[in-house]
């Protein structure tokens, strides 16, 4: 497949206007302009655009309930706080690959009457905040952002926000609450953001991945958009893959690629021929499979049927060398670092979940310590404000699922198995 | 109509309630403890989780809002699973100090771990260990008991509005700090403690000195502070007060006090109390007895009456005491020394400026519902801060601007700082130009409404222009104008005025204007009172014309009323101010005062004169709790009981009449029985037995208060005229005496600040008061300690005619260029006793703002 979404990042001056504009950039634009709104939303609908940040909601469905809410202003707020531990596939776009991103938030702000656009770009990527704030302001200078688009008299003006480096501000209401000024907590749902959101007004926020395939998705039209990768959710989609394999990388496939595939074809195979151990297939969130499990759709529809989910794409494979009491172990430091502390299970619960995975990984374990750890899991998820929480107990219960022999020999012998 | 079913139970609902709001309504209790009915939803403690059918995941009752046949249910397997889970949680990091947490009792944590949680502990690692924070004077953080449900955070910054405190770092490092570190920066409302649910924001006054369930007596009665008169609750242990909280539910404050209210009541239990009536002798006052004192005071009375008349005696009453007490003296003062010369410290601006505005609107025109401000679309403020004045009041102010209602202030309102979208600051002593100005625009803009005519007329020959003012006032056009717009377009405004109104020159002209404006955009008026019964007091007829109930005593049907009621004869001339007296002590002509709760040598401007005028009394009582200024120099001095040990009445600024009831005991007699005890030794015989005997004197006699008794005071909603005679209409006459004060440039003017911890004579008791705000300071503004070289905690020389005082000075950027502010609250710091005064033709009033101020830097 051709790439659309990383196209002519090697050139080294990929960032510039007139080379976007060079490789084919800035169509889909002026032919969005030409279109009605309703129309836009239409082919995006036909296109079955799903999100790309995780949760995989459709594209069309958010921007219909947004448009539809008859206060004004409207924002569209770019959601580039890509926290997700294993997660690099926004980074190549927002730092080589600016300009599609902009053209397509110019394209979703038309189509929704959004006249602000906001970038709320992760606090750890500094580059991307230059990069982007150039590219910004090429794109004033050409007229594809600004009170007269395309000489249309469309308006839509964007900036970028950066945030403090919170990961609860991936989620889009904490992300609103961290815009307005405040302390990045998620709201209260109901209201979503598409009635009140940013400064209470009517708010689409979509990721980055999301709106950069908005100027393809146009210029090609929905029709022949949505034929490829999978049926149920097409389009390109961009894998970001980390650990032992020959070839780590980000690459950009058809929706859908097998999981099996990206890492034994597409990344060239596990590194110096050692065994694969596990793979979490789209970042630490999401469920970890054991290598039987691999053979899966990498989409939205098919990985859930497979025991996990495709969240951001965040491929992480891990070989036999892992100790996978202290991935667990790291990753609920992980957790718990980041819970905001609003609501009680995730709160209290990630930390106590840490300590004890603490314990066993230091061989201090003792016997009912798995059983406790489920327990604990178990009283959270579920029962938190944000998936946040969920994501941690579901770490835990997944890494037991798969992997309990490893967690028991650890208290057993009080002492890792693998790195003894 | 939504019907939902709830445990199987069907439930129907007018609109759409939250599920706990339509599970609580059905008598269904589901626990909560982040939530907090006066507070905005939260739903991060998860313990209101339900099971909703059709809901994938579990909903949280107090955020979940209710649709129709939605089926929930709160009490099964999995939720009693879950709330454990959730105790457990909040338990791994909650110290088990119970047993000497001070919340213990009345916890609600504790609460509902015995009735939902587990019975032994899975937690083996280290709890959190937060030291207890112990720099505040009053507050006591402890975080280790903290479980992050922002209730404090909630209150403070979306009811109360001071912002004060956050929730500091993140995740399980979360704790509640005040912005300004350890100490509190704040209003020390204390709201915080009371909507904490565990014991991690508890007050230190009554540390470690009671547990809840020893809290033997509760006593619902009234604060003794300002005129807003909200409602306390006084806990008592051994006769001490231990506590005085508020109480969700009512209908002056619902359940949110001030510093005053909730911090002040130490003045009772205070050392310093006077037990046992003291006399002059060889110039020194000397404990005596009860009988000693009553009988000397009861011969020299008589006996000045008899040499130089009954006009020779006067009476200051107090804003205090209760209707009962004041009404007692009133009569006292008529009946057995038979002289109108009774008056209070009202008529330092209370009485005059509801007389006047009276006057205009008729009676009760300044007697608006408190709540209601928070409903008005624009609430013009002049003359005072009302955040300070009259705290629970302020709020309601603020809320009317989170509900998107405008605050529209004449001077720089600090309290109000973060809540007011237009604030015209004219420059020291042209407010009077300003408000011409306003009421000029305002006739352009919205006409004459035609409804008043004695009061249009007035208005014809106003003309002032728009241009002049930026020249006149400092004042710019366009705030002018959207200042005019945004009133003009106000369908329900609001006007709040304070003292600083009433007292500066020319203040019965500004409240003529004020009162035009109000009446062009049809507003209502609201009169600070920054005493608990100074409405009250007036009500009981403490006043040198009016009889109970506002009879004008000049009037002979009312007075054959009175002289009906009391079977005796009644003076018919108007008796002295409370000003005038002064004058005439001064003068000689007047022998003997009486006082009753009051502090006038500190409480009335121009110290030296009043002193001056008591040291020429022949015979001065003073009958007050405390050895005060003015108590020091009287002849006869009688303990009293506070307002705490004694039952009675208290009115507030909106004519609500509320019960003030004995919390503790305390030997000694209330007011009313000791100037019973007096009359009767004159020979004028009263023997009331109790309060509520009195109370029914005053509902027979006064029209107001008709068909009125304890009984349906109790029940809430005592608003005068109960179902007595109508208020009187407005009159004919409108009494205008055009004036304004002037300014010279260059010059400081003195100021009276009105600072929220302090009320005068009684908070400089309560030591956690004094403690909050533990001295008398100038403050100046940035530009005037630049021109004086003067930096915050320098000591200055502020001396004026009248005086000179020692002080430290505070930069504050609140102040204005021209001014100089000093409260009337510390010992010997007042700043009374820098100014002199002119009284206001009409309201009697002293004007207090052309006195001059020179600061000198003192080196040490």
């Amino acid at each position: 497949m051709e790439r659309v979404l990383l196209k002519n990042i090697e050139n080294p001056e990929s960032a510039d206007i007139n080379e976007y504009k060079k490789a084919g950039g800035y169509k889909g634009l002026p032919k969005a302009l030409g279109m009605q709104p309703r129309e836009i939303i239409d082919e995006v609908k036909k296109a079955g655009l799903r999100g790309r940040g995780g949760a995989g909601f459709p594209v069309a469905m958010k921007w219909t309930f947004a448009s539809a809410d008859p206060k004004f202003p409207k924002y569209l707020l770019c959601n580039a706080d890509e926290g997700e531990p294993g997660t690099f596939k926004d980074r190549p776009i927002l730092e080589k690959n600016p300009h599609i991103l902009i053209e397509g938030m110019a394209i979703s702000g038309y189509a929704l009457g959004a006249e602000y656009g906001y970038v709320y770009l992760r606090g750890e990527y500094p580059g991307a905040k230059d990069v982007l704030n150039r590219a910004i302001a090429q794109a004033y200078e050409q007229g594809f952002l600004g009170d007269n688009i395309g000489g249309k008299g469309v308006r839509f003006h964007l900036a970028v926000h950066q945030g403090a480096g919170a990961y609860i501000c991936g989620e889009e209401t904490a992300l609103i609450e961290s815009l307005e000024g405040d302390k990045g907590q998620p709201r209260i749902k109901p209201p979503f953001p598409v009635n009140v959101g940013v400064f209470s007004k009517p708010t689409v926020v979509n990721n980055v991945e999301t709106l950069s395939n908005l100027p393809y998705l146009i210029e090609i039209g929905g029709e022949a958009y949505s034929k490829i990768g999978s049926p149920d959710c097409p389009g390109p989609k961009i894998y970001c893959v980390s650990g032992h394999v020959e070839r780590p990388g980000v690459y950009e496939l058809p929706m859908g690629t097998s999981l099996k595939d990206i890492i034994y074809d597409h990344c060239g195979g596990m590194k110096a021929g050692r065994k694969l151990k596990a793979v979490i297939p789209g970042g630490i969130s999401t469920p970890v499979l054991p290598p039987d499990k691999i053979d899966c759709p990498m989409d939205f529809v098919n990985m859930p049927k497979h025991g996990s989910m495709l969240g951001s794409g965040a491929v992480i494979v891990m070989d036999e060398s892992v100790c996978l009491v202290k991935v667990c172990f790291r990753a609920l430091k992980f957790f718990e670092h980041e819970s905001c502390g609003k609501c009680t299970p995730c709160r209290e619960g990630t930390g106590w979940l840490r300590k004890i995975l603490g314990r066993i990984e230091h061989g201090e374990g003792v016997d009912g310590d798995i059983e406790l750890l489920l327990s604990v899991a178990g009283n959270i998820l579920g029962k938190t404000f944000c998936p946040l929480g969920d994501g941690a107990a579901s770490v835990v219960q997944n890494f037991i699922k798969h992997f309990r022999p490893e967690f028991e020999e650890h208290i057993r012998a009080g002492k890792c198995m693998v790195n003894g | 109509m939504i019907t939902v079913t709830i445990n199987g139970k069907e439930i129907k609902l007018e609109k759409a309630v939250t599920v706990l709001e339509a599970a609580r309504s059905a008598g269904i209790k589901i626990p909560t403890l982040c939530w907090h009915e006066q507070l905005e939803k939260y739903g991060g403690c998860r313990l209101c989780l339900v099971e909703v059918e059709k809901m994938p995941r579990l909903q949280t009752a107090c955020t979940l809002m209710v649709a129709d046949g939605m089926i929930i249910r709160t009490e099964t397997d999995t939720i009693a699973e879950v709330r454990r889970g959730v105790l457990e949680f909040l338990l791994i990091n909650h110290p088990l100090d119970c047993p000497y947490c001070d919340k213990a009792g009345e916890c609600e944590l504790q609460d509902l771990v015995e009735k939902y949680g587990l019975t032994k502990g899975r937690f083996r690692e280290q709890k959190r260990k937060v030291p207890e924070a112990l720099e505040d004077p009053v507050l006591v953080r402890n975080m280790e008991r903290c479980i992050v449900c922002t209730r404090c955070v909630r209150m403070c910054e979306g009811v109360q509005g001071a912002s004060a405190i956050s929730v500091i770092n993140r995740g399980g490092h979360s704790h509640i700090e005040p912005f300004s570190g350890g100490r509190f920066d704040c209003e020390y409302c204390g709201n915080c403690v009371s909507v904490c649910p565990v014991g991690a924001i508890m007050s230190r006054l009554h540390r470690h000195s009671y547990r809840p369930w020893q809290l033997g007596s509760e006593t619902k009665t009234v604060c003794p502070y300002c005129g807003v008169g909200c409602t306390v609750v006084v806990q008592v242990r051994d006769d001490i007060i231990k506590r005085v909280v508020p109480k969700l539910g009512t209908v002056v404050n619902n359940g949110l006090l001030c510093s005053r209210g909730r911090f002040g009541y130490e003045f009772v239990g205070n050392k310093e109390r006077l037990t046992t009536p003291l006399i002059r002798k060889n110039g020194l006052l000397e404990p005596s007895t009860w009988e000693e004192a009553i009988r000397l005071i009861a011969s020299r009375l008589s006996e000045i009456k008899d040499k130089h008349g009954s006009n020779a005696i006067a009476g200051i009453a107090s804003p205090r005491c209760t209707n009962e007490d004041n009404y007692v003296f009133q009569k006292f003062m008529r009946v057995a020394v038979g002289t109108n010369n009774i008056d209070s410290t009202a008529r330092t601006g209370f009485a005059g400026a509801q007389g006047f505005i009276e006057n205009i609107f008729g009676q009760g025109a300044t007697g608006n519902i408190i709540s209601g401000l928070a409903n008005s679309d624009a609430v013009f403020v002049i003359g005072g801060d009302p955040t300070t004045i009259n705290p629970i009041l302020g709020l309601q102010i603020r809320a009317c601007s989170r509900r998107g209602g405008n605050i529209l202030t004449v001077g720089h309102m600090k309290g109000l700082r973060y809540y007011t979208p237009l604030e015209l600051r004219p420059s020291v002593n042209t407010e009077i130009a300003l408000l011409e100005g306003i009421v000029s625009a305002l006739m352009k803009k919205k006409g004459p409404p035609g409804s008043h005519p004695v009061l249009e007329a007035r208005l014809k020959d106003l003309n002032a222009q728009e241009a002049d003012l930026p020249r006149i006032c400092g004042i710019q056009g366009k705030d002018f104008s959207r200042f005019i717009d945004t009133l003009a377009e106000a369908a329900t405004p609001s006007f709040v005025i304070g003292k600083d109104m009433i007292q500066s020159k020319g203040g019965s002209y500004g409240l003529f204007l004020v009162s035009a404006i109000n009446y062009i955009v049809n507003g209502r008026i609201y009169l600070l009172s920054e005493r608990a019964n100074e409405q009250g007091l007036l009500d009981m007829g403490c006043a040198p014309d009016l009889f109970p109930g506002y009879r004008p005593i000049t009037y002979p049907e009312f007075r054959k009323r009175y002289e009906n009621a009391w079977k005796t004869g009644l003076p018919d001339k108007p008796g002295l101010t409370i000003f005038e007296m002064m004058e005439a002590a001064k003068a000689g002509a007047l022998k003997c005062i009486y006082v009753m709760g009051e502090n006038p040598v500190f409480n009335l401007p121009h110290t030296k004169d009043v002193e001056a005028g008591l040291k020429n009394l022949s015979f001065l009582v003073v009958q007050d709790i405390f050895l005060t200024e003015t108590a020091k120099m009287a002849d006869v001095v009688l303990p009293a009981l506070s307002w705490a040990e004694k039952d009675g009445t208290f009115t507030n600024m909106e004519r609500r009449i509320q019960l003030v009831k004995k919390a503790v005991h305390r030997e000694g007699m209330e007011d009313w029985k000791i100037l019973s005890e007096i009359s009767s030794n004159m020979g004028v015989r009263m023997n009331y037995s109790d309060a509520e005997e009195i109370f029914g004197e005053i509902c027979r006699v006064s029209p107001l208060h008709r068909d009125l008794n304890y009984e349906e005071i109790e029940k809430g909603d005592a608003i005068y005229p109960y179902k007595g005679e109508p208020l009187r209409g407005s009159t004919d006459e409108i009494h205008i005496e055009k004036s304004a004060g002037r300014e010279e440039r260059g010059k400081l003017y003195l100021r009276v600040e009105r600072p929220l911890f302090h009320s005068g004579t009684l908070s400089r008791k309560a030591p956690a008061l004094v403690n909050i705000c533990p001295e008398a300071v100038a403050r100046i503004s940035p530009a005037t300690a630049a021109a004086l070289s003067l930096k915050d905690g320098d000591i200055v020389r502020a001396s004026s005619k009248t005086g000179a005082l020692e002080l430290p000075v505070a930069v504050d950027e609140a102040i204005d260029d021209s001014a100089v502010m000093l409260s009337n609250n510390f010992q010997g710091k007042g700043a009374f006793s820098l100014m002199e005064y002119e009284i206001d033709p009409v309201t009697k009033a002293p004007c207090l703002d052309s006195n001059q101020i020179i600061l000198e830097k003192v080196n040490r």
